[in-house]
C-alpha cells in the first residue's frame, strides 16, 4: 500500500508540468526550493540547536552566486553554476560557524541576524558585480546546448536536485554524523564527556547547512529569473524559521511539508498582502501553545492513535524520528 | 444530406461559428487591468493613491457609463513594497495566473525597470507607470506615465541657469537608478552650461535618516540643493535643513517627490521649498478635467483628499480609456499600441494636448513651483524640454 | 567637517543613544525577570504610539496626555500580553517563548498595518523646532528634549530598582527565582509588572522618537538597535544599556562624516559583530561560565 502511494506520488510529480498551468509549475519549483532551505535550517536550528535568524544570507550568497557565475561565463553549465553557490555559501558557513561556536542561545540568534544583514550590505555594496539595489536579471540555466527556459524545464532541474539533497538528508541522520547531533541536542556537556569533538560537529552542522541553503539559493535565481538584496531580509529568514517550526524540529519530511504549506500560504495570501504577517505570526503562535512538534508529530499521532498520547512534560521537546516517546 | 459531405461541412461550420482567438483579459463583458504597486514601504501612499483612488476612480466613472464598448473594466493589484524582486514575482503572477490584458500605473523606477525585459518577452504592453527612467522610452509595449527624467533635468538646470542665475547645485539622490537616473542627467545638462555639480550624496532606498549626508552637503555650500528622494528621507532633508539652521540654500524636489505630501511630513520645516511639478494643483486648478476629477473624487471617495499622485493614475485611466476606444470592439493587445501610437493633441482637459509619438511619451513638460503657507504655488507656466 | 557641526552630531547621537537606552532597557528588564527576549518589544511601542495618536487626531489634547494614553495603552498591553499568552507558555522553553514574541511581532505589525495602513504620518513634538544657537554651535531642541526626558526617565527607574519593594523583588527574581519564590515573593506578579514596565517604558520612548523618524507601522525596528546596545553594554546590566544605547547612537551618527554616508545603517551591526567576536560580556558585563 505504502509503495503503491510512493509510486504514484513519484508519478504526480513528474507528470506535474504536463498537468498542470505554467503558473503553477513555477510554484512547484519555489516549493522544492524552500524545501531544501527549510532542511538545511533544520539541521542547524532543529539537530544542533544553532537558531538562525540569518538563513536569507546564506540563500542570498547561494543566488547571487549562481547568477554572477550564469552571466559571466554564458555558456557554462547549470551544474557548475550550483556547484559554486553551494562551494562559496560552504565556506561563508565555515566562516560564521567558527566564531560562533563562541556564542550561545541569545547571542548566537542574533550573530546571525547580524550576518543576514551584513550579506545584504556587502550585496549593495559590491554593486559592480551585482548591480547593487537596481537587481541583477538571471539569465537562463544551461544544460549543454540547451537553454532551461521554460517553467517545466526548470521544475525537473529543482527536482532533480532537490531529490538528491532530500535523499541525502535523510540518511545523514542515519549515519555517525547524524547520531552526533543528535546527541548535541540533548546535552553538549555530556556529548563532549562521551567523546563526540562538539566543536568540530557544531561547525559541520554550519557548513552543511550553508551548503543546502546555497544549492537552494542558486536553483532560487534560475527559478525566479530576478535578485534583488532587499528581498533577502530577516522576515525571509522568519519565513524559513516558520517552515520548520510549523513543521517539525528535527524531521526532514517535516521540514518539506512546513515548507510546501507555507508557500502555498504565501502565494494564496498575494492580494492579501496586509494578512500574511498576521497568519505567518499566528501560525507561529499557536504551532508553539498548541503543536510544539509540528505536522512531523501530529502526523506520528495519526499513524499510531492506539498508542495514546505520548507522555511527555509539557514545553519539553517531542520525541524525534525513529525515537520512542 | 449525403453521409460523406457530414464530416467537413461540420467542421467548417465549427470553424465559422467558434469565436476569433479572445486576446488574454478581454471577455465580451470585462477587461482585466493589474499591477505591482507599492501598498506597503517608502512609496505605500502613493501607491495607494495613484491605483486605488487614481485609476480605479477613472474607471468607475467609465463602467458607470456602460464601459468600453459594452466592456466594463477590472483591475487588480499587488503589493511589490517598492522591491525589484517581488514586482517580477507579482508581474509574473498577474500574467500568467490572472491573465490580465496589460499592465497599468506600476509604481518606482526599480521596481518597473526589473519587470520590463519579462513583459516585452510576453508581449504584454506596459501602461504609464509612475516612473520616469529613460531606459522606458522607445519601446514597443511601453508607453510611459511621467516626463522621463531626463527631460525634467533639462528643464529644471535650464529654468535654474537660465532665469534664476543660480551657478552652484548639489544632489541628494536615492542610490538606484531611480536617483542615478537623475544623476547622469544634471551632470549632462550642467556640462552644456560649462557647470558641474559641487556635492552629491546618496541615500539607500529604504532608509530615511539623512543627517551625515545633509552635513557633508552644507560644507559644499551650493546655492541648491536637488532632492531625488522618496517622501520619507524627502522631508527628513527639510528638517535638517532646518535644524542646522542651513538658510542660504534652496532645497528643489525632482518631479516625482513634487506633492503636498511631503511637505506635510516635513511640518514647519517646509517653507521656501521649490520644486518642479509634473501636474497642475489638484486642489485649486481650474482646468476642466482637474475639476471633474475632484468632481468624481467627492462622488465616489469623499473622504480622499487630492492629490498629485491619484491625478496621475487618473490620467492614466483616461489614456488607457481613450487608446481602448479607438483601438475598436475587437481589442488587442497590438490594436492597442496602435490606437495609442494615432493619438495626436488629445484633450485631457489636466495637460496640455496629448501628442504619442515613437518614443511612446505621453508626457513632455513641468512647471516650477514654491511653496508658500504649505502648498506649492506656480512660479512659471509650463516648461517644455524638446 | 567644523567643530560646529561635530558638537551638532554627537548631540543629535546622544538622542537617538538615549532612544536606544530606553529600549535597551525595556528588553533587560522583561529577560532579567522572565529570562524571555521580547522580540515584540518594539511593535508593542509602536502601537501604543499608534494609540495616544489615534485619540490626538480626534481630540486636541495636550500632548503631555497623549502622552499618558500611549502609556497606558502600553501597560494595558503588556499586562494582557503576559497575562494571556507568556503566562500559558510557563513551562515551555526560552527558545519557545523565543519563537512566540517572533509570531507576536509579526501579528502586531500586521494588525497596525490593517488599523492604520503602512503609511508614515507626522507625530507632534514636545519640543521645539527653532534650534538653539550657542555661537557657531546650532542644537536641536528635539535632541536636548529626548536626552533630558530620558535621563529622567533613568533616574526614575533606578529609583524604582533601588528604593521600593516591587523594585526589590525584581532583582531578587533576577537573581534566583527559587530563592526569591521562597522569601515570599510572588514571582508571577513580578513577571507581569517587568512586562507592564518594559512596555511603558517603551511606549515613552516611542512617543519620544516618533516626532523624529515619523510614526509608522515599521517604527518598531529600533529596537533591533536597543538589543545592540544591550549586548554593546553587557547583556543584563542595566547601566550597561544606558552605556550600550550612547555609544552605540554617537557612534553611528559620527561614523558616517568620516566614512561613506551608507556606512550608517551598518554600524550597529558592525559594532554587535566587533562585540561579539572581542567581548561577548560586553563593555560593563561580567563574564560567567555555564554551570554544568
Amino acid at each position: 500500500m505504502r509503495s503503491l502511494t510512493l509510486a504514484m506520488g513519484a508519478a504526480g510529480l513528474l507528470l506535474w508540468p504536463w498537468a498542470a498551468p505554467r503558473y503553477f509549475v513555477f510554484l512547484a519549483s519555489l516549493i522544492v526550493v524552500n524545501a531544501i532551505v527549510a532542511i538545511g535550517l533544520n539541521l542547524l536550528s532543529g539537530y544542533t540547536n544553532q537558531l538562525s535568524f540569518g538563513h536569507a544570507g546564506f540563500l542570498a550568497v547561494g543566488a547571487y552566486t549562481a547568477a554572477i557565475v550564469a552571466t559571466r561565463a554564458p555558456g557554462a553549465p547549470v551544474v557548475v553554476a550550483l556547484l559554486a553557490a553551494a562551494l562559496v555559501t560552504a565556506l561563508v558557513g565555515l566562516l560564521l560557524g567558527v566564531p560562533c561556536l563562541r556564542l550561545e542561545g541569545l547571542y548566537l540568534a542574533m550573530a546571525t541576524l547580524a550576518f543576514g544583514f551584513v550579506v545584504v550590505e556587502a550585496i549593495l555594496n559590491l554593486d559592480g558585480l551585482t548591480r547593487g539595489n537596481d537587481g541583477l536579471r538571471v539569465p537562463a540555466a544551461r544544460l549543454g546546448p540547451w537553454a532551461l527556459a521554460t517553467d517545466g524545464a526548470r521544475y525537473y532541474l529543482v527536482l532533480v536536485v532537490g531529490a538528491a539533497m532530500v535523499w541525502a538528508a535523510l540518511n545523514l541522520v542515519r549515519t555517525r554524523t547524524g547520531r552526533a547531533l543528535l546527541a548535541i541536542r540533548e546535552s553538549e556537556v555530556a556529548a563532549q564527556a562521551s567523546g563526540i569533538h562538539v566543536a568540530r560537529y557544531k561547525t559541520l552542522a554550519f557548513v552543511i547547512s550553508a551548503l543546502y541553503t546555497g544549492v537552494a539559493g542558486g536553483l532560487f535565481a534560475f527559478v525566479v529569473g530576478f535578485l534583488s538584496p532587499d528581498a533577502f531580509d530577516v522576515f525571509l529568514s522568519v519565513d524559513f524559521i516558520a517552515m520548520i517550526i510549523l513543521g517539525g524540529l528535527g524531521s526532514v519530511p517535516g521540514s518539506m511539508a512546513g515548507a510546501a504549506v507555507l508557500t502555498v500560504l504565501n502565494d494564496s495570501l498575494a492580494g492579501f498582502q496586509n494578512y500574511r504577517p498576521l497568519v505567518f505570526g499566528a501560525i507561529l503562535i499557536a504551532s508553539m501553545l498548541f503543536m510544539p512538534g509540528g505536522i512531523a508529530s501530529a502526523a506520528r499521532r495519526l499513524r499510531a492513535p492506539l498508542a495514546g498520547p505520548p507522555r511527555i512534560a509539557p514545553g519539553s521537546r517531542p520525541p524525534l524520528q525513529g525515537e520512542r516517546p | 444530406m449525403r453521409s460523406r459531405w457530414r464530416l467537413p461541412l461540420l467542421a467548417l461550420v465549427v470553424l465559422v461559428a467558434a469565436p476569433a482567438r479572445a486576446e488574454q483579459g478581454v471577455t465580451d463583458t470585462e477587461i482585466l487591468l493589474g499591477g505591482s504597486n507599492s501598498f506597503s514601504g517608502p512609496l505605500a501612499f502613493s501607491g495607494e493613491q495613484a491605483t486605488k483612488f487614481g485609476v480605479d476612480l477613472y474607471f468607475k466613472a467609465v463602467n458607470d457609463r456602460g464601459g468600453i464598448h459594452g466592456r466594463k473594466v477590472r483591475t487588480t493589484y499587488y503589493d511589490d513594497g517598492y522591491k525589484p524582486q517581488e514586482a517580477v514575482a507579482n508581474t509574473r503572477k498577474l500574467v500568467e495566473q490572472d491573465g490580465v490584458f496589460a499592465i497599468i500605473a506600476p509604481q518606482g523606477t526599480p521596481p518597473v525597470v526589473a519587470t520590463l525585459e519579462y513583459l516585452e518577452s510576453n508581449t504584454v504592453p506596459l501602461l504609464f507607470p509612475f516612473q520616469g527612467s529613460p531606459i522606458t522610452r522607445g519601446r514597443k509595449w511601453v508607453f510611459s506615465g511621467m516626463t522621463l527624467y531626463d527631460r525634467q533635468s533639462r528643464m529644471m538646470i535650464d529654468y535654474l541657469v537660465g532665469r534664476r542665475k543660480v551657478r552652484t547645485f548639489a544632489a541628494l539622490y536615492q542610490d538606484d537608478e531611480y536617483g542615478k537616473a537623475f544623476l547622469t542627467a544634471f551632470e549632462k545638462d550642467l556640462r552644456r552650461h560649462g557647470l558641474t555639480l559641487v556635492a552629491a550624496e546618496s541615500v539607500k532606498r529604504g532608509t530615511t535618516d539623512v543627517s551625515a549626508q545633509m552635513a557633508k552637503l552644507h560644507a559644499a555650500k551650493p546655492e541648491v540643493l536637488f532632492l531625488v528622494l522618496t517622501p520619507g528621507p524627502g522631508a527628513q532633508a527639510l528638517r535638517e535643513r532646518q535644524k542646522i539652521d542651513w538658510t542660504e540654500v534652496i532645497m528643489v524636489s525632482s518631479g516625482p517627490l513634487t506633492d503636498e505630501r511631503y511637505l506635510s511630513l516635513a511640518g514647519s520645516a517646509a517653507e521656501g521649498v521649490e520644486g518642479l511639478s509634473l501636474w497642475p494643483d489638484p486642489l485649486t486648478s481650474d482646468r476642466p478635467g482637474v475639476k471633474q476629477y475632484r468632481e468624481h473624487m467627492q462622488t465616489y471617495f469623499p473622504g480622499n483628499q487630492p492629490n498629485r499622485y491619484s491625478l496621475s493614475g487618473y490620467f492614466a485611466a483616461m489614456l488607457f480609456t481613450e487608446g481602448a476606444t479607438r483601438a475598436g470592439k475587437r481589442l488587442t493587445r497590438e490594436g492597442l499600441v496602435a490606437a495609442l501610437e494615432g493619438i495626436r493633441r488629445f484633450e485631457s482637459g489636466i495637460l496640455p494636448p496629448v501628442t504619442i509619438g515613437p518614443d511612446h511619451e505621453t508626457q513632455r513638460q513641468g512647471f516650477w513651483v514654491r511653496v508658500e503657507r504649505g502648498r506649492f504655488e506656480p512660479l512659471t507656466d509650463w516648461l517644455s524640454a524638446e | 567637517m567644523t567643530t560646529a557641526a561635530l558638537v551638532h552630531v554627537v548631540v543629535s547621537g546622544l538622542a537617538t543613544g538615549s532612544i536606544y537606552a530606553l529600549m535597551a532597557l525595556s528588553l533587560v528588564i522583561v529577560y532579567n525577570a522572565t529570562r524571555t527576549l521580547n522580540f515584540a518589544q518594539g511593535e508593542m511601542l509602536m502601537v501604543s504610539t499608534f494609540a495616544g495618536w489615534t485619540v490626538y487626531a480626534h481630540v486636541k489634547l495636550p500632548l503631555v496626555v497623549v502622552m499618558l494614553i500611549a502609556v497606558a495603552a502600553a501597560a494595558l498591553l503588556g499586562w494582557l500580553i503576559e497575562r494571556v499568552i507568556i503566562r500559558h507558555a510557563i513551562a515551555a522553553t526560552h527558545f519557545d517563548l523565543l519563537i512566540i514574541t517572533l509570531g507576536l511581532s509579526l501579528v502586531l505589525r500586521a494588525a497596525a498595518g490593517l488599523a492604520w495602513t503602512h503609511d508614515e504620518f507626522p507625530f507632534p513634538s514636545f519640543f521645539g523646532t527653532r534650534p538653539i544657537a550657542l555661537g557657531p554651535v546650532r542644537l536641536a531642541p528635539v535632541s536636548l528634549g529626548i536626552v533630558g526626558a530620558s535621563l529622567t526617565l533613568m533616574l526614575g527607574l533606578w529609583a524604582l530598582f533601588t528604593r521600593t519593594r516591587l523594585g526589590r523583588a525584581m532583582r531578587a527574581v533576577a537573581q534566583n527565582q527559587r530563592a526569591a519564590r521562597l522569601v515570599g515573593i510572588s514571582v508571577e506578579r513580578v513577571y507581569a509588572a517587568s512586562w507592564v514596565l518594559a512596555s511603558v517604558v517603551g511606549a515613552i520612548a516611542g512617543v519620544l522618537i516618533a516626532p523624529v523618524i515619523f510614526l509608522s507601522s515599521q517604527m518598531g525596528f529600533v529596537t533591533i538597535n536597543g538589543f545592540i546596545a544591550a549586548v554593546l553594554g553587557g547583556f543584563g546590566s542595566m547601566p550597561g544599556a544606558v552605556v550600550g544605547g550612547m555609544l552605540l547612537g554617537v557612534i553611528e551618527n559620527l561614523a558616517p562624516l568620516y566614512l561613506p554616508s551608507s556606512i550608517k545603517h551598518s554600524v550597529p551591526f558592525l559594532m554587535l559583530i566587533a562585540i561579539l567576536l572581542i567581548r561577548p560580556a560586553g563593555v560593563l558585563g561580567r563574564v560567567t561560565r555555564p554551570k554544568v
